[in-house]
């Protein structure tokens, strides 16, 4: 595929009351363009990824709200996929660039979550599971929990492994200025943190965030090198949890990753830097695995164990923070995966730069593991 | 979808509830599989969180599933026992 990933904006991540999501777009775009160094009257369309701003604000028609909001007199789609929404709309972005529909897009993950109670948001992110989860009282921490404890039943993977995510990820994102917590944390204080569905605890668990992230992409050859988007591949599987054959896996990654690896003619010991879906520990654990840079059962101890944090020789995870600790605006997350990979990839992410990154790799999920989309980037 | 006998294969205990659910929280929710081999997902009642295990016997039984407001509907759904 001869498409350039040429700009990426990302927002502050946070509780940002002051700042509506209007604004947020406004920043996480100009950023991009500038990062672009393209005029705005070069963008063809715009697609905005975003899961909530329906429930929890009253607000649909996004891709008009944002085309106005940016200035763009083009067309312009809102795409949903629950978390997912932000990878499914680069995914169609590029997808339109492939088909020559246009040349130059933009993408937008945009999501404000924080105005709203903390129950609120709750049952507004379970519109991404079925009616009988509804019924059941379950939430989202509940499904991945479910998940984990089954994990650890199977593969005997402990709460102090998994607690092993969040204390990496907060370490890169006290590397990143953009991230929601800039704040370090020790396997100690996950373990002590309030139980949230057990064996989950508030310090497995992302949190709720605002935010925006933006990228462009282009199939025309960049002035400045730039990486190209080589696989972009998207797979679904049952809504609920239930109807799932195995509760130690999440099937979609692995097909989405199979067919991603297959367009990009690469494997997965080749990837230098993955920003993986890290909603809760468990998910990282499970993504590791079911990418293929893991066999079952094997990766919540090597994630203990430092072999994916920042200065080891191999693969790099979450050097944005993840969505544990970068923070985890839905619709805006997917995007801001791609931008993180971007930025590696084209060498400005500073103190948290891994060096010689050529080809990295992004997993966004939607729901418990009914949307998978993967992303191959490569420089 | 009443009187079904199954196992639990995986649970968690609920302690940060959806807004509607706020007064039962903290509740578990389990992962059954039903005698045939169909699995559901559902709230275990009649029992305390610690006698919840693997491969524990539960049958499907109808509950009221939320507190509605005054004016509304109660609404009922299925959950499930242990038979001990």
């Amino acid at each position: 595929m001869n498409i350039y990933a040429i700009g990426s904006g990302v927002t502050k991540f946070g509780e940002l009351w002051g700042t509506s999501p209007r604004i947020l777009a406004k920043k996480a775009f100009a950023e991009a363009l500038d990062d672009a160094g393209i005029p705005k009257g070069r963008v063809e369309a715009l697609f905005v990824g975003n899961m909530l701003s329906g429930i929890l604000g009253g607000q649909e028609h996004l891709g008009a709200l944002f085309a106005q909001e940016l200035g763009l007199n083009a067309p312009a789609f809102k795409i949903e996929g629950a978390c997912a929404s932000g990878g499914l709309a680069l995914h169609n972005a590029v997808n339109s660039v492939l088909s020559n529909q246009y040349q130059t897009v933009a993408v937008l993950g945009v999501e404000k979550m924080t105005d709203h109670k903390p129950e609120d948001v709750a049952t507004a992110l379970m519109g991404a599971g079925t009616d009988v989860e509804r019924m059941s009282g379950a939430t989202f921490p509940g499904l991945y929990a479910i998940l984990a404890r089954a994990h650890m039943a199977e593969y005997r993977t402990t709460e102090e492994e998994l607690a092993g995510v969040s204390v990496k990820n907060h370490f890169h994102a006290s590397l990143n200025p953009k991230a929601q917590f800039t704040l370090r944390v020790t396997v100690e204080q996950v373990m002590k943190s309030t139980l949230i569905a057990d064996p989950l605890k508030l310090l497995d668990c992302s949190p709720i965030s605002d935010g925006a992230a933006a990228v462009i992409i282009t199939s025309r050859k960049p002035a400045k090198k730039s990486p190209k988007v080589v696989a972009s591949a998207v797979a679904t599987d049952t809504l609920g949890l239930a109807e799932r054959e195995s509760l130690t896996e999440l099937a979609a990654t692995k097909k989405a990753a199979k067919k991603a690896f297959t367009l990009a003619g690469v494997s997965p010991s080749d990837i230098d830097i993955a920003e993986v879906h890290d909603c809760f520990s468990i998910a990282e654990t499970l993504a590791l695995e079911d990418i293929g840079f893991y066999p079952k059962g094997r990766a919540a101890g090597a994630v203990a164990r430092g072999e994916v944090t920042l200065g080891s020789k191999g693969l790099v995870v979450n050097t944005s923070g993840g969505l544990k600790a970068c923070g985890h605006p839905v619709g805006a997350t997917g995007v801001k995966q791609v931008a993180e990979l971007i930025k590696q990839l084209t060498g400005k992410s500073g103190r948290r730069q891994v060096k010689g990154a050529k080809l990295g790799l992004a997993q966004n999920v939607g729901g418990s593991g009914a949307t998978a989309v993967i992303h191959i980037l490569k420089i | 979808m009443l009187g079904r006998t199954g196992r639990i294969v995986s649970w968690t205990i609920i302690r940060v509830p959806p807004g509607d659910f706020s007064y039962q929280a903290p509740y578990p929710v389990a992962i059954v599989k039903l005698a045939g081999g169909r699995k559901i997902i559902a709230q275990v009642v009649d029992c305390e969180t610690e006698e919840i295990r693997f491969g524990l016997k539960v049958v499907t039984v109808v509950r009221r599933t939320s507190r509605p407001e005054v004016s509304e509907v109660i609404p009922y759904g299925i959950k499930v026992k242990p038979i001990f």
